[in-house]
C-alpha cells in the first residue's frame, strides 16, 4: 500500500468509525483482509464479521482475530434474519457489484443501517479522462488498466442519490470527501468530491 | 475485494520439527459410566497420546479429535522403525501449525473404538469375556463426555483449542455445545452436523457388508477371526468416499497393475488379495487389472489387521445418529450456549461432507450470534483433503490458534 493511499484510507476509516456506536454489530461487505474491521474493532469495540470470496483473504482475517465468512455476500445475506446486524458496511465493494439495487436492499433488510462508501466516478478527473482523453479512468481507486481491473459497475453521486430517491431510502448523513480525500467537500459534490459515504435507514 | 488493503506478510518460519517419539498411555476408571442410551459400563479405558508440555496455567491445552478409523496416535513416531509417523504429523510438531513448543497437545481414541479405548472388542469385567455387541450403543456426545472426565483426571480445566475433521469435526462442535466454557476455540473441517443421506448410506452398505458376512457371527468372533472379508469390503467402499474422481484419476487412472503377471502364489497380486476373500475366484478374468484395484484391496487388507468389525458398526451408527438441528430442536439451538470461538473448513471436493454442510454449520453459528469464521479451500483430493499437505490449510489454522 503506497503512502497516498494509506492516508485516504485512513480518512475514509475514521469517518465510518464516527458514524459507528460503540459495541455494535457490523458486517462488512467484500472485507478484504479485514484492515477496516480491525480498525473498528480496536477504536470502537464492534462485533465484526466479514465476508469476502477470497481463501486467502478470509485467512486474513482470522489470522487477525477477525471472523469472516467466505462466500457469496447475497447467500449469506439471505441466510441470516432481519436486523440481524446493527450496521452493513459496503465499502469501496459496490462498483464491483453486479447489482449493487439488491445487494442494499437486502442489506437494509438484515441491517438497521447501511453504509455506504465509493468512488465518485462523476469527479472531474474522471470526466476529464474520458473526455479529454478517451479512456477509462486511471487514478488512486482505478489504479488498474482497463483488461485487469475489476470496477466495472462506477457510479457517480448523482446516480447515488437518484438510486436513494428512487427506492425510497432515507439518507441518514454524508461524507463527501475533495480530491485528496483529506478534506471534507460540500461545493458541487458531484464534480468535486473524489469519494462519498452515506449512511442509508428503510 | 479492496484491492488496495495490503497485510504484513508472515514472518519467515524456522524448519518445523517432529514431535519424536512417543508413547500412548492409558486413562483407566473403574467408575460406572452411564451411555447416552442408558446402558452403563463398570468403567472405561481411553488410550490417548500427548506432545508438548502444560504451561504453568494449564491454559494452552489443545485437544486433537480422530476420523472414523483414527486413533490417537496423531503425531510423531512410537519406534525408529516406525514407517509412518501419526496420521495429522504434518500439521503438529515444534514450529508447525499445531506448534508444540506453544501448546500442550492431546490426543485420544474414542469409546467403542478398537485402538486402546473401551469398545466391543474389550473385556467386559463383569463375564470376563469381550463384550462383543453387548458393548453399549455409542453417540458422539458418549464420546466426548468420556474425553471429559479424561481431562478432568490429568488437570486440564480449559482448552485452548478443539480441533478436529469429520466424525473429529462432529466432537468438535460436541464439546463447544456440552462444555461451552470449557472451549476457547472450536476448529471443526470437513464435517457436518447431520449426515446426509448419501453417506447414511454408504455407511449401511459398510454395516451390510460386515453383518452379511457369516464370520460375523451375531457379533461374537474370536480376536483375530470375525467378518474379514465383509469389513474389508466396508473399508474399501469407505475408502473411495474419502477420495475424489480427480485424485484417484490422477494417482490410478486405468493403470494395469505391473504387465498383469501370471498369477503366482509368491506375486504381489495374490499378497493383496484379501485371506478368504475369494478361495473360488473364478479363474483369472477377476484378478485384479487395474492398479485401483490393487490398492483399494490393499487398504481393505490393512484395515482387517488393525481394526475390529464390531467397532466398525458402533461408531458408524455414531456417526448416523449425530443430528445436532434434531437433539436441539435446531441447529440455532443447539449452538445457543456456545462460547468458543469457532472456525469451520469446508473443501470443496468433498463429496462425503459437502461444502454446504460445512457453511450451514457456520451460518447457524451466525445466527445465533457466535463468534465464527468460515473459509472454504479448492481441493481436488476430496474429503481426506483435510489430513493431507497444505500451506494455505496451515497458515489458516496458525492464523486462527494464534
Amino acid at each position: 500500500m503506497s503512502k497516498h493511499t494509506h492516508i485516504k484510507r485512513s480518512v475514509d476509516m475514521q469517518i465510518i468509525a464516527d458514524w459507528i456506536e460503540p459495541g455494535s454489530r457490523v458486517l462488512d461487505l467484500g472485507c478484504g483482509r479485514g484492515v477496516l474491521l480491525d480498525y473498528l474493532v480496536q477504536t470502537k469495540q464492534i462485533h465484526a464479521v466479514g465476508v469476502d470470496l477470497d481463501f486467502d483473504k478470509i485467512s486474513a482475517c482470522v489470522r487477525r482475530g477477525l471472523t469472516a465468512y467466505q462466500g457469496d455476500m447475497m447467500s449469506l445475506m439471505r441466510a441470516l434474519p432481519e436486523n440481524h446486524f446493527d450496521r452493513v458496511i459496503c465499502s469501496r465493494t459496490l462498483e464491483e457489484l453486479p447489482d449493487p439495487g439488491a445487494i442494499i436492499e437486502q442489506a437494509l433488510r438484515i441491517g438497521k443501517t447501511v453504509t455506504v462508501g465509493f468512488v465518485n466516478h462523476g469527479y472531474w478527473k474522471n470526466r476529464a479522462a474520458a473526455f479529454f482523453l478517451g479512456r477509462k479512468p486511471r487514478n488512486a481507486v482505478y489504479t488498474t488498466a482497463w483488461f485487469e481491473s475489476r470496477p466495472t459497475n462506477p457510479a457517480s453521486i448523482a446516480d447515488f442519490e437518484d438510486f436513494c430517491a428512487l427506492r425510497q431510502l432515507k439518507i441518514a448523513r454524508h461524507a463527501h470527501l475533495s480530491g485528496d480525500w483529506k478534506s471534507r467537500n460540500s461545493l458541487l459534490p458531484n464534480l468535486l468530491a473524489g469519494y462519498a459515504l452515506y449512511d442509508l435507514t428503510r | 475485494m479492496n484491492d488496495a488493503d495490503d497485510d504484513i506478510p508472515s514472518a519467515t518460519r524456522s524448519e518445523p520439527g517432529e514431535v519424536g517419539l512417543v508413547e500412548p498411555r492409558d486413562f483407566i476408571t473403574t467408575e460406572p459410566f452411564t451411555f447416552d442410551n442408558g446402558q452403563t459400563t463398570p468403567g472405561f479405558t481411553l488410550r490417548y497420546e500427548t506432545y508438548g508440555r502444560p504451561n504453568a496455567a494449564r491454559d494452552n491445552a489443545i485437544l486433537i479429535f480422530h476420523a472414523l478409523s483414527g486413533d490417537h496416535h496423531c503425531a510423531g513416531i512410537h519406534s525408529l522403525n516406525d514407517r509412518k509417523p501419526g496420521w495429522w504429523n504434518n500439521l503438529i510438531g515444534p514450529g508447525k501449525a499445531v506448534d508444540t513448543n506453544k501448546f500442550f497437545v492431546l490426543c485420544s481414541n474414542v469409546i467403542g473404538g478398537c485402538q486402546g479405548s473401551s469398545g466391543p472388542s474389550s473385556i467386559d469385567p463383569r463375564t470376563g469375556k469381550p463384550y462383543g455387541i453387548t458393548f453399549p450403543s455409542v453417540t458422539i456426545r458418549d464420546m466426548v463426555r468420556t474425553q471429559k472426565l479424561w481431562l478432568d483426571s490429568i488437570g486440564i480445566t480449559s482448552i485452548y483449542a478443539a480441533i478436529g475433521g469429520s466424525m473429529g469435526g462432529m466432537q468438535v462442535l460436541q464439546w463447544s455445545i456440552e462444555y461451552p466454557s470449557f472451549v476457547k476455540r472450536a476448529l471443526a473441517m470437513a464435517t457436518t452436523a447431520r449426515e446426509g443421506a448419501q453417506a447414511i448410506a454408504f455407511n449401511e452398505v459398510g454395516r451390510q457388508a460386515i453383518l452379511q458376512d457369516p464370520e460375523w457371527n451375531h457379533g461374537y468372533y474370536p480376536k483375530s477371526g470375525g467378518p474379514r472379508v465383509g469389513l474389508a469390503i466396508a473399508r474399501m467402499m469407505a475408502h473411495i468416499t474419502y477420495l475424489s474422481d480427480a485424485s484417484m484419476d490422477r494417482k490410478f487412472g486405468r493403470k494395469a497393475v505391473a504387465a498383469h503377471r501370471k498369477p503366482s502364489p509368491a506375486s504381489d497380486v495374490s499378497e493383496l488379495s484379501m485371506e478368504g476373500i475369494d478361495p473360488v475366484a473364478p479363474a483369472a478374468t477377476f484378478d485384479v487389472r487395474f492398479e485401483v484395484e490393487s490398492y483399494l484391496r490393499y487398504q481393505g487388507q490393512s484395515f482387517i489387521n488393525r481394526f475390529d468389525a464390531n467397532s466398525y458398526l458402533y461408531i458408524t451408527r455414531a456417526l448416523d445418529q449425530f443430528d445436532l438441528a434434531a437433539t436441539h430442536g435446531s441447529l440455532e439451538a443447539a449452538f445457543a450456549e456456545v462460547q468458543a470461538a469457532t472456525l469451520v473448513i469446508g473443501f470443496t471436493s468433498d463429496w462425503l461432507f459437502p461444502p454446504d454442510q460445512n457453511r450451514d454449520i457456520a451460518l447457524a453459528l451466525l445466527r445465533a450470534g457466535k463468534r465464527v469464521s468460515y473459509a472454504e479451500l479448492s481441493t481436488d483430493l476430496g474429503h481426506d483433503s483435510f489430513l493431507l499437505e497444505s500451506p494455505q490449510l496451515y497458515d489458516l489454522v496458525r492464523g486462527f490458534l494464534n
